[in-house]
C-alpha cells in the first residue's frame, strides 16, 4: 500500500528556452511536490540557472507550459513569481543586492519594493525591521554596514534570509552554499529542512555532490537542457556523476581513487619557492613561518572569515604585508602592487568572481588576457590573434562551455565563468600560482579538470584557499588550517581528512 | 532594481531577438551616423551652399577645437572620470599663449609650449584632487574648472589680450606671430591645418583606446576598477594618464582656438565643455560600442558641428542655438539610455 501521493507544487512541462544558437534548455519536464527537497544538478552549463530564471519570472521561456499548484503559471516578471509564492536565491548573489545601501536596507529591500508597501520609512524602522529578519534567520551581521564591504558569503547570506523570510510555495536556491562554510551551509540545511517540513516544495542547486546526497529525496539531472536521469534516495553518487557528465565521466574517476596519501608519494616536492618568516593572516593573528615548494599544493582551509584571503592577497601583493618579511627563489620579495607579484612570477585568481574578477560587458578573450595583456602586444598595440588563440587554450584546457572566446563573458554559465577567470592565470606562466576558492560554482567534471592542471603543473608551487575541507583534501599535498587569524594547525596530506580539518577550522583540537 | 531583476537577464530577453528588439539593435548602432548623413543631405537641399566642399572645411574647422577637447574628455571618461575642467583649460590656454606673444613678446614656439605645459597644469591638479586625494571626479574637476577660468582672470586683469593693448600705460610689446596663427588659419594643401590636427589626433585617440594594451587597461578600469588592479593593472597611474591626455589636447585645442581668434578673449573656452561633453557623451550610441569611444566622439562632434552651421545657414538666430544643443543632447541620451541593449547599471568598483 503506498500513500496518496500529494500533487506537485510546480509542474513543468515541455520547457525550452534558446539563446541565438544554444538550446540552454531543450523541453525540460519535471515536478516538485509540497514537502519534497528536490535537487537540480548538472555540469557547468547545462541549463540548471536557466531553469531557474524561467521559474522565477526573470526570463521568459520560448516553449513549454508551467503549472504552480495546478494552474498555469506564466509569471510576467520577478515580482509576479514571488507574490505567486516562487522564492529565488539566484546564482549570482550580487544580482540580489543592492550596492551602496547597507545590510539593514538590503534586509528590508521587499517591504520597500513591495507595490502598497510604505512610502516613508525611517531608519530606525528599517533597522528594527531588519533585526528581526536577521534574527528570524540566525545572522549576526553589521545592520548599518554598506553592503558591499560585506564578504560573499555574508551577501549570500542576506539574499537567503530574504527569501526565507517571504511567504513560498515554491523556494528555489540556486548554489545557495557556494560562497559558504561548513558552519553556515549547515545552518541553512536546517533551515531549508525546516521550510520542507511546513509543505513548502524546495528546488535545490548544488555542485557538492554531499549535500545533495544528505538533503535531497530526489535528485533530478540536467544535460545540456533536458532531464537525463531522476534519481530518488538512497543515492549512488557514481551513478549520478556518470549521468551528470554522460561520456566525460572518465576523467572524474581519479580523484576519488587517488589517495591522498599515494598522491604525496609520488610527487617530488623540490627546492623552496617562496618562503615567508614572520608573516600574519589577518593583523590579530599569530605570526607564523610559511614555505612552498616548487610542485607543491598547499591547501589553507578555515572558516568564512578565518584569513585565507588575507594571507593569499599578501602574497599576491593585492594587500599590504601585515607582518614579517618573504623571500621569492631567494630574492627579497615584497610586492607593493598585484603588478609587482606578477612580474615577478606571483599570481592571484582572486575569491569573488563578480566583484573581483570580471568587468561588465567583455568578452571571454578580454578577460582571459587582462593580466597579461604585454604578451599580447608588440610596442603597445594588441595582437587579436594572439589574444585569441590565449583564449582558446584556457577554454581547451579547462573545458569551458558557451557561445566562444568573443561573446561577452555574462552569457556563460557561472561555473564556466569561473573557468575562465581562474584558467587565465596559468596563462601568466606563473612560479606561484594563488587560488582563491577557485572551485566555487564548477562541477565535478571541472573540479577534477583543474585539480589535475594544478597537480600537473610541474615546477610551478599552488596554493589553494577553499572553505571546504573536501576540496582541500582532493587537491592538497599539505594543510594550513586558519583560525580567527592565527594558524590552528599544518596537516600532511595523509593526515588530512575532511573530519580533522573540520574540527581544526572550528577552533578544536585534530 | 528590483530584489531580483537582473541586468543579465534583461540582457537574456534582448537575446530572443524579436522583431521589435532587433530594430531598436539597429537604430542603437546605426542610428546617429545615419542622422548625421540625413541632416547633411537636408541641409545641402534647403540651402546649396551648404553641400560646397568649402563649406565642408569650414564645418570641419569649426568642429576641430570642439572635437579634440571633446576626444580628450572621452580619454577621460574611460575610467569612470569625467574632466569638466577641458573647456576652463581650453580658456586658459588662449590667455596664456596671448600672453606670452602680447605681452611678454614672446616666439610663437615658446607661446606653444606655455599652452601645453598650461594643459599639464590643470591636469596635474585633476590627478591630484582625484587620485591623491581622491575626491570624485565630478566634483574635483569642477573644482579645477572655476580654479582655472578664475586664475586666467586674474593673470590678465579681467581684460581681453590683445595686440596694441595697454599694460601699465604703454603698449604691449608684442603680438600674435604668423606661425602661430598659421595654426589656426593655415592650411597644408587644402586642408585646414585645425582639420589636420583633429584628423592626426582622432587616429592617435582611437589607436590608444581601441588597439593598444594602455586603452585596454583604461577601460578594463572604468568597467570593474578592483578587477583591474587585481590583474595587475596600476590603477591610480591610469587614471592619472587619462587625465594628462585629456589636459593635452584640452592645450591643444586652446593653442587653435587661440590661433584663430589672434586674441586673448575673456570666456573663450567656455562654451567648449558642454559642446564636448555632448559630444562624447552622443558618442556612445554610436556603433553599440556603450562606452566612450573615439570613432563615436568624431561622429558627436561632428553632429554638433553640422547642426550649428546648418541652422547659422538657415538664419536661425544665435539664441536658440544652445536650446537646440540641449535638445541634441536629451535625444542622444535617450538614444544610448534606452534603446541600449541590457547594460549593468553599476557595480561594485565602478
Ligand atoms: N544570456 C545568455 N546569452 C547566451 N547564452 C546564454 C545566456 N545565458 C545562458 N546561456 C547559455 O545557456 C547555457 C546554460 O546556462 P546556465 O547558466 O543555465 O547553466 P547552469 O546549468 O546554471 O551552469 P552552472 O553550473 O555553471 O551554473 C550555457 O551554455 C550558457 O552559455
Ligand atoms: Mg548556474
Amino acid at each position: 500500500m503506498t500513500a496518496p501521493v500529494p500533487p506537485p507544487v510546480v509542474a513543468v512541462s515541455g520547457l525550452a528556452r534558446s539563446y541565438g544558437a544554444t538550446r540552454a534548455l531543450d523541453g525540460v519536464t519535471l515536478e516538485v511536490r509540497p514537502g519534497e527537497i528536490a535537487g537540480l544538478i548538472g555540469a557547468n552549463g547545462a541549463g540548471k540557472s536557466t531553469l531557474i530564471k524561467v521559474l522565477s519570472g526573470a526570463v521568459r521561456p520560448s516553449a513549454g507550459t508551467i503549472t504552480l499548484d495546478g494552474r498555469p503559471f506564466a509569471p510576467a516578471g520577478p515580482l509576479d513569481a514571488q507574490a505567486a509564492g516562487v522564492q529565488t536565491v539566484h546564482q549570482n548573489i550580487d544580482d540580489g543586492v543592492v550596492f551602496g545601501a547597507t545590510v539593514a536596507e538590503n534586509l528590508t529591500l521587499d517591504s520597500i519594493a513591495r507595490r502598497g508597501g510604505r512610502w516613508f520609512s525611517t531608519p530606525a524602522r528599517i533597522r528594527a525591521e531588519a533585526g528581526a529578519v536577521a534574527e528570524a534567520a540566525g545572522l549576526a551581521l553589521p545592520l548599518d554596514a554598506p553592503v558591499e564591504t560585506l564578504p560573499a558569503g555574508a551577501r549570500q547570506q542576506i539574499v537567503i534570509a530574504r527569501a526565507l523570510a517571504r511567504r513560498a510555495r515554491l523556494l528555489i536556491l540556486d548554489e545557495p552554499t557556494s560562497t559558504l562554510s561548513a558552519a553556515e551551509a549547515d545552518a541553512l540545511a536546517r533551515k531549508v529542512r525546516r521550510a520542507a517540513a511546513s509543505g513548502v516544495a524546495v528546488l535545490y542547486v548544488s555542485h557538492r555532490l554531499a549535500e545533495i546526497e544528505s538533503l535531497c529525496d530526489r535528485v533530478i539531472v540536467l544535460r545540456d537542457g533536458r532531464v537525463r536521469r531522476v534519481f530518488t534516495a538512497p543515492l549512488r553518487r557514481a551513478a549520478i556523476v556518470e549521468a551528470m557528465l554522460g561520456e566525460f565521466a572518465a576523467p572524474v574517476a581519479p580523484v576519488d581513487a587517488a589517495a591522498p596519501a599515494d598522491r604525496a608519494g609520488r610527487r617530488t616536492v623540490g627546492a623552496a619557492v617562496l618562503t615567508a618568516a614572520g608573516v600574519r593572516a589577518a593583523p590579530g593573528g599569530t605570526p607564523f613561518d610559511l614555505d612552498l615548494r616548487e610542485g607543491e599544493v598547499l591547501g589553507v582551509t578555515g572558516l568564512l572569515g578565518s584569513g585565507k584571503t588575507g594571507l593569499l592577497q599578501q602574497l599576491g601583493g593585492a594587500r599590504p604585508l601585515v607582518s614579517g618579511e618573504m623571500r621569492l627563489c631567494g630574492a627579497p620579495y615584497r610586492p607593493a602592487h598585484p603588478r609587482a607579484a606578477i612580474a615577478a612570477g606571483v599570481a592571484y585568481a582572486a575569491e569573488e568572481r563578480s566583484a573581483q574578477a570580471i568587468v561588465p560587458g567583455w568578452s571571454v578573450r578580454a578577460h582571459v588576457t587582462l593580466p597579461t595583456l604585454r604578451a599580447h602586444s608588440r610596442a603597445g598595440l594588441l595582437s587579436r590573434r594572439s589574444e585569441t588563440a590565449a583564449a582558446r587554450r584556457v577554454s581547451a584546457r579547462f573545458g569551458v562551455k558557451g557561445p566562444g572566446a568573443e561573446a561577452p563573458i555574462e552569457t556563460l554559465s557561472g561555473g564556466n565563468q569561473q573557468k575562465v577567470v581562474v584558467g587565465r592565470w596559468l596563462e601568466a606562466a606563473p612560479r606561484v600560482l594563488l587560488l582563491d576558492e577557485p572551485f566555487r560554482g564548477v562541477d565535478v567534471g571541472a573540479r577534477a579538470d583543474i585539480g589535475r592542471v594544478v597537480r600537473e603543473a610541474g615546477t610551478m608551487a599552488v596554493v589553494v584557499a577553499s572553505s571546504d575541507p573536501q576540496e582541500i583534501v582532493e587537491v592538497a599535498d599539505r594543510v594550513l588550517v586558519l583560525h580567527e587569524g592565527s594558524p590552528a594547525g599544518e596537516l600532511r596530506a595523509a593526515e588530512a581528512t575532511p573530519e580533522r580539518l573540520a574540527a581544526l577550522m572550528s577552533g578544536g583540537a585534530a | 532594481m528590483t530584489a531580483t531583476g537582473t541586468a543579465g537577464t534583461d540582457r537574456a530577453r534582448h537575446g530572443t531577438a524579436s522583431a521589435g528588439a532587433r530594430a531598436a539593435a539597429t537604430a542603437y548602432r546605426y542610428g546617429l551616423p545615419a542622422l548625421l548623413v540625413a541632416m547633411v543631405a537636408i541641409f545641402s537641399i534647403l540651402r546649396p551652399a551648404f553641400g560646397t566642399y568649402a563649406n565642408a572645411l569650414i564645418v570641419l574647422q569649426s568642429v576641430s577645437v570642439v572635437g579634440v577637447v571633446a576626444l580628450g574628455v572621452t580619454v577621460s571618461m574611460t575610467t569612470g572620470g569625467f574632466d569638466l575642467s577641458a573647456g576652463a583649460c581650453v580658456g586658459a590656454v588662449v590667455m596664456v599663449t596671448a600672453l606670452a606673444m602680447v605681452r611678454f613678446n614672446l616666439t610663437g614656439g615658446t607661446a606653444i609650449v606655455a599652452g601645453l605645459l598650461t594643459g599639464l597644469l590643470v591636469a596635474g591638479v585633476n590627478v591630484l584632487l582625484t587620485v591623491v586625494a581622491r575626491v570624485p571626479d565630478l566634483v574635483a574637476t569642477l573644482g579645477t574648472m572655476f580654479l582655472f577660468q578664475g586664475l586666467a582672470l586674474i593673470l590678465t586683469g579681467g581684460q581681453s589680450v590683445a595686440a596694441g593693448m595697454t599694460v601699465d600705460g604703454a603698449p604691449a610689446p608684442g603680438r600674435y606671430t604668423e606661425g602661430f596663427a598659421w595654426l589656426g588659419g593655415g592650411s597644408i594643401g587644402t586642408v585646414p591645418v585645425p582639420v589636420a590636427v583633429f584628423a592626426l589626433l582622432a587616429l592617435a585617440v582611437y589607436v590608444l583606446l581601441h588597439r593598444s594594451r594602455w586603452g585596454r587597461a583604461l577601460y578594463a578600469i572604468g568597467g570593474n576598477a578592483e578587477a583591474a588592479r587585481l590583474a595587475g593593472i596600476r590603477v591610480a597611474r591610469y587614471r592619472a594618464l587619462a587625465y594628462v591626455v585629456s589636459g593635452l589636447c584640452a592645450a591643444v585645442a586652446g593653442i587653435m582656438l587661440s590661433a584663430r581668434l589672434g586674441r586673448g578673449d575673456v570666456g573663450a573656452g567656455d562654451p567648449y565643455l558642454l559642446q564636448s561633453v555632448a559630444a562624447a557623451l552622443i558618442g556612445y550610441a554610436v556603433l553599440g560600442a556603450n562606452r566612450p569611444n573615439a570613432p563615436g566622439t568624431v561622429v558627436g562632434a561632428l553632429f554638433i558641428g553640422v547642426m550649428i552651421n546648418g541652422m547659422t545657414m538657415l538664419n536661425a538666430p544665435y539664441y536658440a542655438q544652445t536650446f537646440v544643443q540641449g535638445a541634441l543632447l536629451v535625444g542622444a541620451l535617450v538614444v544610448s539610455y534606452t534603446l541600449t541593449p541590457g547594460r549593468r547599471a553599476a557595480g561594485p568598483g565602478r
